[in-house]
């Protein structure tokens, strides 16, 4: 009977395990370092696999070309952005944005007047904020495609790349007390804890809080992009530059993008949305890096969008829509902490090295 | 050459497990037995071939000498001498090594007529070696995730894996393992010094017996475990170290690749306050 029962537990173990062991085939592990460094990322190939295939079928079909545009002078009426493309080009992004933003093609009348496409006012003589905020938004992936090539590249994005679809995107985020990290991506100071004295001192302030909140927001990046540690660092040495991937100055560039995105055209908007769109403390919401990635180190599985649609190019912004008033300083928030090094230490131990970024574009 | 006093009765023939009466001899003060020979073999083997590594490596600065597993490319298959090849024939010798020095251990044990217990528990700190760069790179299928031959680089191995999965601090196992291990070290501090401090009175007094010990850890935390159950005591939590930091690596990888802090969720969904 005993002997019985270590042979059941035995083979059950090994059922365990074995089943494990059979699906290890659906894992994939990409090295990204010297051999043996263990500088590796981890996937889950099947269900990497699944989840493209999924995003394949919801993903709305590139639209046919545009055709010919009609001869003559411009038909412009109000058209304040988006005007320097051809009008059957114009017309084209129209349907799309429908698709990406909307939710189906047809679905014109959540920016526009459908008596009056041209209006800013609905027949009751009420703003249209979605279509106030889709003219910032379509100067602000213009920026994004042209000034920001070195986190995007020349994939680009689309309005389809953050809002798959639907009218808010993933991972928006308001002021609060458990957003306070994600403030690195507007106005917060710099993510660096780097201890360079052995106990804490007036010189030394850096606080485990802090480093909690530093680990807080690298989680918030890890789960955005679906990879570990090790797709940007070095772990033997975190703040080194020299050692680390080319994906963490890849990563550096996001962060700064995220802040021109964020201090430049979402915050600002926070007169023109609906109050219901805004948060508790009457903030714009504002984008992280899952907004984009969706749980993807590449946004998309890194398709193509926006190279089938003109209009998301180019660095004509000199467009005479009128600008929202620039994002400023919110009221402070509540002191949670307070050992925060000063911005001047947090200054001096800055890397020297930090890669360059792209200068701010409007 | 003197003799110890319990000499005689390991100096016995018999016992071996192969080999028979061949290698039944002794070398001075050193029983040699068949795995002795194979001990010696593969010992001297994998450390000529570190020392060959090192010298077609960058460095003979010993913090810096590295042999590097192969790229994960080369999957369960044999790598290029120089790409990793050293490291595979490398880790054969030292598993080699290692469980003739186990049977070497087993065949004393059989000569003295005492337990397995030595052979098994230096058998587990094998077993957790052969974990890290057999059992998990053969679940992962690629010898590229054993970990390299170096002081520095495999702490940089060690640093890195733990952060493919986040915070290994999360990893159930490794919260059992080194719970294991600083219990062991607490364990072997209480009782060493009770040990040392029995062994040496005052002077004048005589040497102290297993009645003060027990009196004193009675007093002390209000039982004592006994001159024998220390001994169990201390090979149960040493076991249980190595044994769970066995598991702690095998499953990172192989049956978990997201990272540790979120397998907790179990924790925060539990239907009594989710």
């Amino acid at each position: 009977m005993r002997t019985l029962t270590r042979v059941a537990l035995a083979g059950l173990v090994l059922t365990a395990t074995g089943c494990q062991f059979f699906a290890s085939k659906d894992r994939d592990v990409v090295q990204k370092g010297y051999r043996g460094t263990a500088m590796e990322v981890n996937y889950v190939a099947r269900n990497q696999e699944q989840a493209m295939a999924e995003l394949a079928k919801k993903m709305p079909a590139i639209l046919p070309p545009a055709g010919e545009s009609p001869p003559g002078p411009l038909p412009w009426q109000n058209v304040q952005v988006l005007n320097d493309i051809p009008v059957a080009e114009f017309n084209r992004t129209m349907v799309a944005m429908a698709t990406w933003v909307a939710g189906g093609a047809g679905n014109c009348g959540y920016c526009h007047n459908l008596a009056a496409f041209a209006s800013d006012t609905y027949p009751d003589g009420k703003a249209i904020y979605t279509k106030a905020v889709a003219r910032r938004m379509i100067q602000m992936t213009r920026n994004i495609n042209s000034e920001w090539t070195e986190h995007v590249g020349n994939t680009g994005v689309t309005c389809y790349t953050c809002h798959m679809g639907k009218p808010l995107p993933n991972g928006l985020w308001f002021y609060t007390n458990e957003n306070q990290l994600l403030r690195h991506y507007l106005d917060g100071g710099g993510a660096r804890v780097v201890s360079h004295t052995v106990a804490p001192s007036p010189e030394n302030r850096s606080s485990v809080k802090q480093t909690e909140w530093t680990y807080a927001l690298m989680i918030t990046q890890s789960q955005a992009l679906g990879v570990n540690c090790t797709f940007c660092h070095n772990s033997r040495q975190f703040a080194s530059w020299e050692q680390a991937p080319p994906q963490r100055v890849t990563a550096y560039a996001g962060i700064q993008m995220l802040r021109d995105v964020n201090t430049n055209y979402l915050a600002p908007l926070a007169g023109t949305y609906h109050p219901s769109r805004l948060g508790p403390m009457g903030d714009a919401p504002k984008a992280q890096c899952v907004t984009c990635h969706n749980g993807v180190y590449k946004p998309l599985y890194g398709f193509q969008m926006a190279k089938h649609y003109p209009a998301v190019w180019g660095t004509h912004t000199d467009w005479t829509t009128p600008l929202p008033p620039p994002f400023t300083t919110p009221p402070a928030p509540p002191v949670i902490d307070t050992t925060i090094v000063a911005d001047s230490l947090a200054a001096a131990t800055a890397p020297a090295v930090a890669p360059v970024v792209p200068p701010t574009g409007r | 050459m003197a003799m110890l006093s319990f000499e005689k009765k390991y100096r016995v023939r018999g016992g071996t497990l192969l080999g028979g009466d061949l290698f039944d001899f002794w070398f001075g003060p050193f029983y040699v037995g068949f795995f002795g020979v194979t001990t010696i073999f593969f010992t001297a083997l994998g450390t000529l071939l570190i020392i060959y590594g090192a010298a077609i490596g960058p460095t003979w600065n010993l913090w810096q000498i590295n042999i590097a597993p192969p790229d994960l490319k080369y999957g369960l298959g044999l790598a290029p001498l120089a790409d990793g090849g050293l490291w595979q024939m490398i880790t054969f010798c030292a598993v080699g090594a290692f469980l003739s020095w186990a049977m070497r251990q087993a065949e004393i044990s059989r000569k003295l007529g005492m337990g397995m217990h030595i052979p098994w528990a230096y058998g587990m700190a094998v077993f957790a070696y052969v974990t890290l760069v057999v059992i998990r790179p053969v679940l992962l299928g690629a010898w590229g995730h054993g970990f390299p031959y170096g002081i520095f680089s495999h702490l940089d191995w060690v640093s890195n894996v733990g952060y493919q999965y986040l915070h290994f601090h999360y990893n159930p196992a490794h919260m059992i393992a080194i719970t294991f291990f600083f219990t062991t070290t607490l364990a072997l501090a209480m009782h060493g010094s009770l040990i040392l401090s029995v062994t040496n009175p005052k002077k004048g007094e005589p040497v102290k017996t297993s009645e003060h010990e027990n009196v004193f850890f009675r007093d002390f935390l209000g039982y004592s475990i006994g001159a024998i159950g220390i001994h169990r005591l201390g090979l149960f939590l040493a076991l249980n170290a190595g044994l769970w930091s066995a598991i702690c690596i095998v499953i990172s990888g192989p049956f978990w690749t997201k990272g540790w802090p979120e397998w907790w969720g179990w924790w925060l969904n539990l239907p009594i306050w989710r």
